[in-house]
């Protein structure tokens, strides 16, 4: 793992990641999920949907940063991910981050594989200015491996600290909770960078039904009553 | 048993869909039945299953400014052993199509794969529902294995890939919640929709257009009721 | 300068923000020291400046209804940010959700001149990061007792401008204005201090004239 993918992968990097919770707000606020004992299974499940999601393209926009290209390919990818994104609340948070994390990165001067990080982020804004968050996270990382790693620990770490501050959880616990999950973690990113170098189209879809309906009302839910989290 | 069935309906020369082509294999069986213009046609299982060894494939081109409705009589079955099925959508310009199956059913020792391929002309509309079960009543369902790809003059529209059988997935918040019952509701539509939300169903606007309304309930009924409730709601009214 | 929020010293950021862009003013400091009220107060005695608020208080659709009832400020103007149960992260480690909201706004508005961002209720060590303001006021209030200025901390001790808010309440609760004035100007080697009652001054006059001569 390098230097510049823990960077990206620590809590206290400013890209906007403490803002989400990965549905477990909407989860807490509706007394589905209360005690240490609920979060294991939270976790795991979204490692191996959303997670992996996030981690394939993530791992996808890594190989096409360091690849030569065309111009449409982060048009591509950005379609591709929305099409694997049907709930307009999952997208909205997923911009908002990437936008954020776009922002962070953009003024590092970071050694990406193409020499030049800045310019291949322009491109990505170039083609959408509110880019995903898994596809800006792969050009920032620098690698392919990277890329999957960061964003499946992402995927679980954001909704555990979110746990510790919703729920009053052990952070100790919890803690152990996620290094407990490293060979899960580790499985998910390599199957990721398997998928890195394939037709955009032909990259996996892992669905998850219940997170998307918790992304719903949760956006619904801000409306009118109190949500910390923007996800 | 290896079936293959192919459909495919035109626009005659006084504007009324007809079906060109209608080839069936048992138990893969389309009934056809004309009504006012649009062509209506009934799906049929003449046999048990899909059971260990089927391999099912259903192809359908609906030619320019066709209009059908393809309509399952039936619950499919998901008996023990590996299958599986694919059907195909080819829907031309100007084109409204109804793809509307009945409920499927994912018995204890099913190993089954399904896909659903869909490929719109630009201004192409195919509405479609699924309904799938997660075992008879008072049993753990089997394995499926899911895959929907909707494209939309090549851009894509919907693609989606659902695992049920493992528990760890059905029985957590982020996949099936515990519940028996997964129904969404696909409109692939150029057509903006508006959000909407309840405790387990949206409907959301999908980014390429179109919407799909999701619902996780306990038991068919609920289901398939929640879906046509939010299909007929107005939009801006949430009160379900 | 010394980047050590703790080490009070004047604020030497004092140039004018890049061309164009609106002033950025922060509002901070502990829960229920009144900074909504000075926030509400600020609008109505700068109605004649291009204007609007980012509130990383818990904040619904209900708060905006008031506001706009109270005809402060059109709730257009105002952007509401989710902080994920840490306000102090969002105004200082981890800004980017306050400045995308600065950026929503500025988009909407392009004449924008001034954007008030107030922070969630926080303690006596939560200061902007400079990264997201220009410049930023500091509330406590009398109620929360006359040793708070003596205390010091990063928010009293280098705020731009100290408010000692709720004057008015000092007999009720047994609070030394001069104590807390004295023990203000002492930790703050000279930034200014403002002491104010929203009951005998609802527009809060001093500061709104410290945030014009921030225009």
């Amino acid at each position: 793992m390098s230097v510049l993918a823990m960077l990206l992968a620590d809590s206290r990097f400013p890209g906007g990641g403490h803002v989400h919770s990965g549905g477990l707000e909407e989860a807490a606020a509706r007394g589905l999920l209360r005690a240490e004992a609920d979060l294991p299974p939270f976790l795991t499940a979204r490692l191996r949907t959303a997670g992996l999601l996030a981690a394939v393209f993530a791992a996808a926009s890594a190989h096409a940063a360091g690849s030569p290209r065309g111009d449409g390919v982060w048009d591509v990818l950005d379609a591709e991910l929305d099409a694997r994104t049907p709930s307009a609340a999952a997208r909205y948070a997923s911009r908002v981050q990437g936008k954020a994390f776009a922002r962070a990165v953009g003024v590092m001067v970071v050694p990406s594989v193409d020499g030049d990080c800045g310019s291949t982020l322009r491109a990505v804004l170039a083609a959408t200015p509110r880019p995903h968050h898994a596809i800006v996270l792969g050009v920032a990382a620098g690698s392919v491996a990277g890329a999957a790693r960061v964003a499946a620990y992402l995927a679980v770490s954001g909704p555990a600290s979110a746990a510790v501050r919703l729920l009053g959880l052990d952070p100790l616990w919890v803690n152990g909770v996620v290094a407990g999950m490293v060979d899960e973690v580790e499985a998910v990113a390599g199957e990721a960078v398997r998928w890195a170098g394939c037709a955009p189209a032909e990259l996996p879809a892992p669905s998850s039904p219940g997170l998307d309906l918790l992304a719903e009302e949760h956006e619904r839910h801000h409306r009118e009553e109190v949500r910390l989290f923007v996800s | 048993m290896r079936a293959r069935a192919d459909l495919a309906v035109e626009v005659d020369r006084h504007g009324n869909t007809v079906v060109g082509t209608l080839r069936c294999q048992a138990p893969l069986t389309l009934v056809p039945a004309r009504a006012n213009g649009s062509a209506l046609v009934h799906l049929v299982a003449s046999a048990a299953g899909p059971l260990g060894g089927d391999d099912l494939a259903l192809t359908v081109r609906v030619g320019s400014g066709a209009r059908l409705r393809l309509v399952g009589v039936a619950a499919t079955v998901l008996l023990s052993g590996a299958s599986r099925s694919a059907v195909t959508f080819e829907i031309g310009a100007g084109a409204v199509v109804e793809y509307l199956p009945g409920p499927t059913v994912v018995t204890e020792r099913a190993e089954h794969e399904a896909s659903l391929v869909a490929t719109l002309a630009r201004d192409a509309r195919l509405r479609t529902r699924e309904v799938l079960v997660l075992g008879r009543a008072g049993e753990p369902p089997g394995r499926l294995d899911t895959r929907t790809s909707v494209t939309r003059d090549g851009r894509p529209v919907l693609r989606q890939r659902l695992l049920v059988g493992d528990p760890a997935l059905d029985r957590s918040l982020p996949g099936l919640a515990g519940r028996r019952v997964l129904a969404t509701e696909s409109d692939f539509s150029p057509d903006e929709a508006e959000a909407a939300s309840g405790q387990w169903w949206s409907r959301s606007p999908l980014a390429a257009g179109g919407s799909v309304v999701t619902v996780l309930a306990d038991d068919a009924a609920t289901a398939t009721r929640r879906l046509a409730e939010v299909a007929e709601k107005t939009s801006g009214d949430e009160s379900l | 300068m010394s980047f050590d929020p703790t080490v009070a010293e004047a604020d030497r950021h004092d140039q004018a923000p890049a061309a164009g862009r609106a002033v950025r003013i922060g509002v901070g400091g502990p829960v229920g020291s009144g900074k909504t009220a000075l926030v509400a107060a600020l609008c109505r005695a700068l109605a004649d400046v291009d204007l609007a608020v980012v509130t990383n208080d818990i904040y619904t659709t209900e708060d905006a209804e008031f506001l706009r009832r109270a005809g402060v400020l059109d709730p257009a103007r105002i952007e509401a940010v989710r902080t994920g149960c840490c306000p102090h992260t969002a105004i200082r480690d981890d800004i980017t959700a306050n400045l995308d909201a600065v950026d929503s706004l500025a988009e909407r508005f392009p004449g924008l001149r001034l954007v008030i961002i107030e922070s969630g209720g926080d303690n006596l060590t939560a200061v902007f990061s400079r990264g997201l303001v220009d410049h930023q006021i500091f509330v406590v209030d009398v109620a929360g007792g006359d040793k708070v200025p003596r205390k010091g901390g990063p928010g009293v001790t280098t705020a731009d401008l100290l408010v000692i808010n709720k004057t008015d309440l000092a007999p009720l609760v047994g609070a030394d204005l001069g104590v807390m004035s004295g023990d203000a100007h002492r930790v703050r080697n000279g930034l200014p201090v403002v002491l104010q009652s929203l009951v005998d001054t609802p527009d809060a006059p001093a500061v709104a004239g410290w945030v014009r001569d921030r225009l």
